[in-house]
């Protein structure tokens, strides 16, 4: 498993990232914490050069990709620099960070 | 019904030991100046936010320094649609019958008023601060997610993002007032150093000092009418991670509200001012709406459409790529272009006759989106 939480609406099924009291696409408040199996594709990947903060910034840059999980959310995650979109990843919780690692 | 009165703008770039409020008030002064009216015709107040002038009750604080004694006062947030929102805001206002002279202001010394580390940071913290924050993300990473996406989606190329820049930058030579005053190639695009991939320095607007104020009235005064004929919002999310799977779905939602309020279509507008915080975001807003095919914006703005002889001129003074972006201010300085243009007070360069003209703005990473048509009557 991948220690990315997520949550699930038992209504509908939905399942989303970000907590709520209140399923986003139904309303309904029956909501379950349920744990990312770790398997996504890449939607969107950037190598970032000039980081928020001087003490963030690595030489070369490094990697932030929006990666979509097969549980159905899209998530954001550090990542190699070099992914391309499309690309089958793996997910999994590095010191509290989602992180990619290629499949 | 409501009216784009009195507009008002300071130089853009660096203004070292201006604050908010000085900018804000110079820019309030040629707002007056070039409405006719009297300081006290001002009923209402919408204000935007200053990242280096934080403050619960910044509408008030205006209020006070101008010594304004308004029926209706607060401050507006929205990110970079901002102004977009507060013009929309004080058309609601006069509608509904409680003012009949809102001025709309942002100003902020973005550039001199805190280190460059300082803002980036406080950029920053528009990101989730559980989700994507602790990752190092930035506001060009979250547009730069955005980029790589566009360029999948659509097979256009960073070459062609970069010809948007090199538009803005030729606008805005012409312009006295604008930040960035040098000529650029698509090749100094390119080369430029690179902050989040795909986006390049050159692909990102500057910080800024600088400040902007437009009138809202009941009725037109002394110059052309210029009425607030449609508008149209979206909030369709706030964080990338949440972004809905197409791009450019705020954007469109938005654009057909605001058309549709004003029983006008696209192909009536003669002239754009869109929010370009990125090549990117133009790129996605020109595409979205319409005026551009899929993937094609950048092709488009190579083949001359958006300049000032085109079909469609867009952000003839430089948008905030080059023109310069202070926060709340810097989507103003597109509507304080636009009401010139239509007007035809715009000197060297003004477009052929341009009688409606289409705003749009977006807050976050294409968030809140704020759509409006301006139609000149007289």
């Amino acid at each position: 498993m991948s220690g990315v939480a997520l949550f699930s609406c038992r209504a509908c099924g939905h399942v989303w990232q970000f907590r709520r009291a209140m399923c986003p696409a139904c309303a309904a408040t029956d909501i379950a914490v349920v744990e990312a199996k770790g398997g996504g594709t890449v939607w969107s990947a950037t190598s970032v050069h000039r980081a928020p903060t001087p003490d963030l910034d690595v030489a070369g840059g490094y990697g932030i990709a929006l990666v979509t999980l097969d549980e159905g959310p899209r998530i954001m995650a550090r990542a190699p620099t070099d992914l391309v979109i499309g690309e089958r990843v793996t997910v999994r919780a590095e010191n509290g960070l989602p992180t990619i690692f290629r499949a | 019904m409501a009216y784009l009165t009195g507009i008002g703008i300071t130089a853009y770039g660096k203004h070292p030991g201006l604050q908010p409020l000085d900018l804000m008030e110079q820019a309030v002064l040629a707002a007056l100046a070039d409405s006719g009216l009297q300081r006290d015709a001002l009923d209402g107040l919408i204000t935007g936010y200053a990242t280096t002038h934080p403050h619960l009750m910044m509408g008030t604080v205006v209020c006070e320094r101008l010594g304004l004694k308004p029926r209706h006062a607060h401050q507006a947030q929205c990110g970079g649609a901002t102004g977009a929102m507060a013009l929309v805001l004080a058309r609601h206002l006069i509608a509904a019958g409680a003012c009949r002279h809102v001025l709309v202001v942002g100003g902020e010394n973005r550039l001199t008023g805190q280190s460059r580390d300082d803002a980036v940071k406080t950029l920053a913290t528009v990101g989730h601060p559980e989700h994507e924050v602790p990752l190092g993300a930035s506001i060009p990473a979250y547009y730069a997610l955005l980029a790589a996406r566009y360029l999948h989606e659509t097979g256009a190329n960073e070459a062609e993002l970069a010809e948007l820049a090199v538009l803005m930058r030729r606008h805005a030579l012409g312009h006295p007032l604008a930040q960035l005053r040098k000529a650029i190639t698509v090749e100094d695009v390119m080369a430029s150093k690179p902050v989040s991939t795909p986006l390049k320095l050159l692909d990102c607007c500057p910080i800024t000092d600088g400040g902007a104020a437009v009138i809202v009235s009941a009725e037109p005064l002394a110059k052309a009418a210029i009425k607030l004929t449609g508008w149209g919002e979206a909030h369709t999310h706030q964080h990338v991670s949440e972004i809905p799977d197409d791009l450019g779905l705020g954007a469109r939602i938005a654009g057909a509200a605001a058309f549709e309020t004003a029983g006008r279509k696209p192909a009536d507008v003669g002239l754009l001012g869109i929010y370009d915080s990125f090549t990117p975001t133009l790129a996605i807003f020109l595409e979205a709406l319409g005026f551009a095919p899929p993937g094609g914006a950048g092709r488009a703005a190579r083949e001359g459409r958006f300049g000032r002889d085109g079909a469609l001129p867009l952000n003839l003074h430089g948008g905030l790529l080059s023109f310069g972006h202070p926060g709340v201010a810097g989507f103003m300085a597109h509507v304080v272009e636009v009401v010139g243009q239509m007007r035809g007070e715009a000197g060297n360069r003004q477009v052929r006759d341009a009688p409606l003209a289409y705003c749009h703005a977006d807050g976050g990473t294409l968030s809140s989106h704020v759509g409006f048509v301006l139609e000149r009557l007289s």
